[in-house]
């Protein structure tokens, strides 16, 4: 559905003039005239007005009785009143109304001072009760869940909390039990809210009755400051606004943009400051001596890491994790490539593109935007769960189906939570992406010789093929094509067929026309934060900063470098931001790699296993409440994080040390300050030319937008001719293994004392069917995979999954086919 | 029984339409009911195209009998043309405290509803139906699936209709006896399988209704009179009742009358000889003190309002409404504090909790009230209490708020000398109060923050 035309109206309001929106509602309207119409339950965010705290009555001419302003859309000449004694009388009334049952304990009240409540009654308010019964009485406060405490009394039912929960997350759990002023919220079943997005309640809710269990009693407003900044825990990249009191942050709300996360945050994102200021956190320099980690002068730690990446020289490689910022990137680039001489690198887990396909696949012609998912005619999503991969596009691709009637297609190997909004949703074999694409390709190109052959080597079936391209090609109805965004994970051009699967998928949009078409496009799920930025300022083995192709054939990317030190070709790795045991693949060679390399200078906030064992220098990282620096949104948004607090202990900016550590090799890259590094950055990236920081500010800049994305490199965009894909392995009595990674990965869970309950248990997802046949049962604790690399693992039954199929969260077993064998009884935990 | 007291012709004016033989046996199978003439006015109706039955409802003049009024012509003219998913709704949740007269509608001659729901649902080109009912007429649902089935039967139901082009399904939809759920988008709700709470108008029912599709909905009254309009033609049966409000009307009697039940009267019948003609007036030695014409929701009328004709406008002349067309009649035995405290226990119940004026303004009423019996009040707080009604009447987002506003504000209003002699009475009898026990707090899910 395309996006609405916009067109003006003239209205009088309290006898002034004023032009805004057509069909806006009355209480939006009324702000271009800089009237104020106090509302609870509107939210517009939320969807449809409800009207049910009649806080908005206004008179409208011509209409008899009191209008609510929250549901009476803005039309040409309308003539509205807000300020005679019938709508005071009014106001005053609902306030009165709301008063009375609420127990007015503003003073114990975490919502004081920044309460709508408040700031409505003593705006509108009679201030005065009749009121002399007795209240109404809840027990309180209690835990709604771990993470949000509940206080029925302070509630004045205005169901933004429930209308969120109903039709914003779709999760379905919050529900008005009773009736009357009896009502109360609650969830359906009785067990705790917790869901994915569960605290956006808190700051949707207009009083105190939803308050965050962590921020409880911290602090008051006027304690507190706020500070802007971007989260960097998942390539969503919220807006977000830190919440800080005496250096320590408190609390993370949302900082609406409309075009990066709508004003919603996930949980992670809300409740993960916490690993901010924990005792676990390295704040300053290591160095292994004699086999154990030793806190160090950061003097001697940067020596010690000069020297080792020196010596090693083109035997050193680097790698950049997802929450590395484009300069800290910029700047490893420029260590790795000028001063070490070395130009192995990588920031893609799965391994590297040829550049021409990285061109074509980030050609700006071909990008879509976040709120193009909104207005879509029709959405794929492949290969990508969002709800893990990208928390917030989840809730923006439910928005565009629920209220836009976008088609929805999903296409993934393991069941997906969006598969009940699909119109159409198929499931292929894990790490069958290339051949389900190919297979797409054929449907759409109407080639039926090898289709069949591709179908079944995708391990899907010809029906749901037929029906996406249907769905996608028919979307546009019968005006031609219509607007397609296909949500792609980077996880499908992962591997050595990824390049392959590439050109699929740039065959796939060929045939949709998606190329230069407004409000359609491809919108790449990178595995890290700031993937995009990553390859955009050059951190890729043949690529540098703006795309530019570097000649240093033999350069290795993650997979090599992971055998190279494996190997001993390579001796010295220099890890940003990344610890493979964890993030990457292929768990057991990164191991035999890091324990044969000589030197190992990581970067990072957490000792985790990696570092602990393997690593020789380790320097203690920012937090992104500490960071300074930009990412890019996969969309293509440049975003500026901003500082909202010093450094705790010794802990340095990630940029002075990359700095330091050129100049201690002999390079000085001659910046003094953070906004140097990205003045050069800009200069240095074609597509960013121009830019400052300035004119980032608080809402980014999408560069996809600008003119001198002519900077990109011209791209084929195909059609590219297709090998045939490898076969899905057959079974063959054993089980084909996928492998995810939930929202709930990464060590700011886990050190976050108020998220670590989420944190995931080793789980296998299987089939009931092939639970049965294995005789387990949900619960069981089973063993996968060969002896050298088995894995223990809880059998949870879903229903959803395929058979012959299960799903694991882990990075120890590759994809592939594996067994599932009850787990001895010794070895159960 | 000599006499039959449904019998309106007992008054002199006219035949009964919906309650003709309404006693007579097996009146509730097909059988019987075709006999009578039954499913006539369906074939009738099915040679006729749509545009043109709609054409008789309109001349028809037939004004909706569940409460607002709104005729059912108008109605159907507002649903969109052209091939969409429409539904025709039957609500049949009659909830208003003093409203009996679906009840026997349903029970004694459910196939007249269902003829008169074909029929309006043909008009409009739906092709699904619902009846919704309240859950605690489980006998008339029982009934209402049995005709149902025999209709399916004989083909007046499913698929191409008598061997027309119009199909309609039926189904018959049991509530779970909630007062709101007789408000119209409520019941929408309901039926959708949510919680059963209005929505906001607009938009209304007929643009968006059932699952977002255009929807009529009426009352069982309503649809039961439908046939007749086919069967006389809009214009005659127009000639009947006033010119404002044509036809007749299923009145049920209740209160300190002899002869409660159902009458058939045609509209503008003076309330005097409903009241004192049909229904035998109070016992002996008793007044009317006043009387509530249109279900418990009406502002109360008293003696001086008997010989106002009984029909839409004359009752809203008088201040108050015809509603669903139930008079309940309070003779001078009764306190009025008794009254008022009744029905705002009863609309506190009911209040679904979803709009703050409605929620929070009939528990204060009711708490007022407990104390004016109580003898705990003094006259200001009957000031309060007025002044509460008026701040509920018209701010709510349905009209259950009103439904109490409007009665117990002309309760205060017309008796306000019987309130206040109430309240001295009670403190008299009661100089300190009552001690109220504290209420047990309720133990709800979540366990201690």
């Amino acid at each position: 559905m395309p996006r609405p035309e916009v067109n003006m109206v003239t209205l009088t309001i309290d006898g002034r003039e004023v032009s805004a929106p057509e069909n806006v509602m009355l209480v939006d309207g009324a702000k271009y005239g800089d009237v104020e119409i106090p509302v609870f339950c509107y939210e517009p965010k939320l969807g449809q007005p409800v009207g049910a705290c009649r806080m908005c009555l206004v008179e409208v001419e011509g209409i008899p009785k009191l209008q609510t302003g929250c549901s009476t859309p803005v039309k040409d000449g309308m003539v509205v009143h807000t300020q005679t004694q019938r709508v005071k009388d009014a106001q005053e009334a609902v306030v009165e109304f709301l008063l009375i049952n609420h127990p007015l304990d503003c003073p114990v009240c975490d919502k004081g001072g920044e309460c709508p409540l408040q700031d409505i009654s003593f705006g509108w308010g009679g201030g005065r009760s009749r009121f002399v019964e007795p209240k109404r009485h809840f027990e309180k406060p209690l835990a709604l869940s771990p993470l949000i405490a509940i206080d029925r009394e302070r509630c004045i039912l205005c169901y933004r909390c429930v209308r969120f929960s109903q039709e914003v997350s779709e999760d379905y759990q919050l529900v008005l039990a009773a009736r009357t002023a009896d009502t109360y919220v609650a969830t359906f079943d009785g067990h705790p809210y917790v869901a994915p997005f569960s605290g956006n309640i808190i700051e949707l809710c207009p009083v105190g009755a939803l308050t965050s269990r962590p921020y409880r009693f911290r602090a008051r407003p006027w304690d507190i400051e706020g500070s802007g900044s971007v989260c960097t825990l998942c390539p969503s990249q919220c807006n977000v606004e830190l919440t800080v009191r005496d250096e320590r942050v408190l609390r993370v709300i949302s900082r609406v943009h409309e075009e990066v996360d709508d004003g919603w945050l996930c949980d992670k994102g809300r409740f993960a400051y916490q690993a901010i200021h924990v005792d676990e956190r390295i704040t300053q320099p290591l160095v292994r001596e004699g086999g154990t980690l030793r806190g160090v002068s950061w003097e001697r730690a940067l020596d010690e890491a000069a020297r080792g990446l020196s010596r090693a020289g083109s035997a050193s490689a680097a790698l950049a994790g997802g929450e590395t910022t484009n300069e800290e990137g910029f700047l490893l680039q420029r260590l790795t490539r000028e001063a070490v001489g070395s130009a192995h690198m990588d920031s893609r887990a799965g391994g590297s593109l040829p550049v021409e396909l990285h061109a074509a696949l980030g050609a700006p012609v071909l990008q879509a935007t976040v709120p193009d998912l909104q207005y879509a005619h029709a959405i794929l999503v492949l290969d990508t769960e969002p709800v893990d991969d990208m928390p917030i596009v989840d809730l923006r691709i439910r928005k565009g189906v629920r209220r836009n009637r976008v088609k929805l297609a999903v296409a993934t190997s393991r069941p997906s939570s969006l598969d009940r909004n699909a119109a159409v949703s198929v499931r292929y074999a894990p790490g069958c992406g290339e051949a389900f694409v190919a297979a797409l390709n054929a449907a759409l190109g109407g080639e039926e010789k090898n289709f069949a052959e591709l179908v079944a080597a995708a391990g899907t079936t010809a029906e749901g093929v037929r029906a996406v391209a249907d769905l996608l090609a028919g979307a546009g109805g019968t005006g031609g094509p219509g607007d397609v965004v296909i949500l792609w994970g980077e996880r499908l051009t992962h591997g050595r067929r990824g390049a392959a699967a590439a050109r699929g998928l740039l065959n796939v949009a060929g045939h949709l026309a998606l190329a230069g078409r407004e409000g359609a496009g491809l919108l790449e799920v990178p595995a890290g934060t700031n993937g995009r930025g990553l390859r955009e300022v050059g951190v890729l083995p043949r690529i540098g900063p703006g795309m530019a192709q570097v000649a240093s054939p033999g350069a290795l990317g993650a997979a090599g470098i992971r055998d190279g030190l494996a190997a001993g070709e390579l001796s010295a790795v220099h890890l940003l931001h990344v610890d493979p045991l964890a993030d990457l693949s292929g768990r057991a060679a990164w191991k035999r790699g890091l324990e044969a390399a000589t030197t190992v200078v990581a970067h990072s906030a957490f000792l985790t296993e990696g570092l602990r064992e393997h690593a020789t220098v380790i320097f203690p990282a920012e937090s992104y409440a500490e960071k300074e620096g930009t990412v890019t949104h996969p969309d293509g948004r440049v975003q500026r994080l901003r500082p909202a607090i010093g450094h705790p202990g010794e802990v340095r900016p990630g940029w002075q040390v990359l700095a330091e550590l050129m100049k201690r090799a002999g390079h000085d890259p001659g910046v003094l300050t953070g906004a140097m590094v990205s003045r050069r950055l800009f200069e240095a990236v074609g597509m960013y030319a121009g830019l400052t920081l300035e004119e980032l500010g608080g809402r980014g800049v999408r560069w996809p937008a600008r003119a001198q994305a002519a900077a990109w490199p011209q791209a084929d965009l195909g059609p590219f001719g297709l090998e045939s894909p490898p076969a899905a392995p057959s079974p063959n009595g054993e089980l084909r293994l996928g492998t995810f990674r939930s929202i709930w990965a990464g060590p700011a869970v886990g050190a976050s004392p108020a998220l670590r309950f989420l944190v995931p248990k080793v789980r296998v997802e299987m089939a009931p069917a092939d639970a049965q046949r294995r005789n387990v049962t949900h619960g069981d604790h089973v063993t996968l995979g060969a002896d050298g690399s088995a894995v223990e693992a809880t059998v949870m039954l879903r229903d959803a999954v395929p058979e012959g199929t299960v799903f694991m969260e882990t990075n120890a077993l590759d994809p592939g086919l594996v067994d599932v064998r009850k787990a001895p009884p010794e070895s159960r935990r | 029984m000599s006499e039959n007291p449904t019998n309106p012709s007992s008054n002199g004016r006219t035949q009964p339409l919906l309650l003709r033989g309404i006693d007579e046996e097996g009146l509730h199978t097909l059988e019987v009911y075709r006999r009578r003439g039954g499913y006539e006015a369906l074939t009738k109706a099915l040679d006729m195209a749509p545009g043109e039955v709609l054409e008789q409802l309109q001349a028809s003049g037939l004004r909706g009998r569940g409460g607002a009024g709104f005729a059912i012509g108008k109605k159907a003219s507002f649903m969109p043309e052209g091939a969409m998913d429409k539904y025709m709704v039957c609500n049949a949740d009659e909830s208003e405290p003093g409203a009996f007269k679906d009840r026997e509608l349903m029970q004694k001659n459910p196939h007249q509803l269902i003829e008169g729901l074909i029929i309006a649902a043909y008009t409009v080109g739906a092709n699904r139906a619902f009846i919704y009912i309240r859950g605690e007429y489980q006998r008339q649902a029982d009934v209402l699936d049995a005709a149902l089935a025999e209709a399916q039967g004989a083909g007046y139901l499913g698929e191409r209709i008598l061997g027309s082009g119009f199909s309609l399904t039926l189904v018959v939809h049991r509530g779970a006896g909630a007062y709101i759920c007789g408000e119209e988008t409520a019941l929408l709700d309901s039926l959708e399988g949510k919680r059963g709470n209005p929505r906001i108008k607009p938009p209304f029912p007929a643009n968006q209704g059932l699952y977002q599709g255009p929807t009529l909905i009426n009352n069982v009254e309503t649809l039961a009179t439908v046939p007749h309009v086919i069967t006389m033609g809009g214009e005659k049966y127009a000639e009947l009742g006033t010119e404002s409000s044509p036809g007749t009307k299923v009145v049920s009697i209740s209160g300190n009358v002899r002869r409660p039940g159902n009458y058939e009267v045609e509209l503008g019948t003076p309330v005097r000889e409903i009241i004192y003609g049909l229904a035998g007036g109070p016992p002996e030695g008793r007044e009317v003190k006043f009387f509530f014409p249109g279900g418990s929701s009406a502002p109360v009328l008293t003696a001086e309002d008997l010989d106002r004709p009984y029909d839409f406008d004359s009752m809203a002349e008088a201040g108050s409404m015809l509603g669903s067309g139930s008079v309940i009649v309070v003779d001078d035995s009764v306190p009025v504090v008794d009254v008022a405290l009744k029905v705002a226990k009863f609309y506190e119940h009911e209040s679904c909790g979803k709009c703050s004026p409605c929620r929070e303004g009939t528990r204060w009423t009711r708490t007022i009230l407990q104390r004016v019996d109580d003898g705990t009040a003094t006259p200001m707080d009957l000031d309060i209490m007025a002044s509460v009604q008026e701040q509920i009447l018209g701010n709510c987002l349905c009209v259950l708020g009103d439904s109490m506003a409007m009665p117990i504000g002309s309760m205060v209003q017309k008796f306000r000398a019987e309130f206040e002699a109430h309240i001295e009475a009670a403190r008299a009898r009661n100089p300190f109060g009552d001690e109220e026990p504290e209420p047990p707090l309720p133990v709800v899910q979540g366990a201690a923050a």
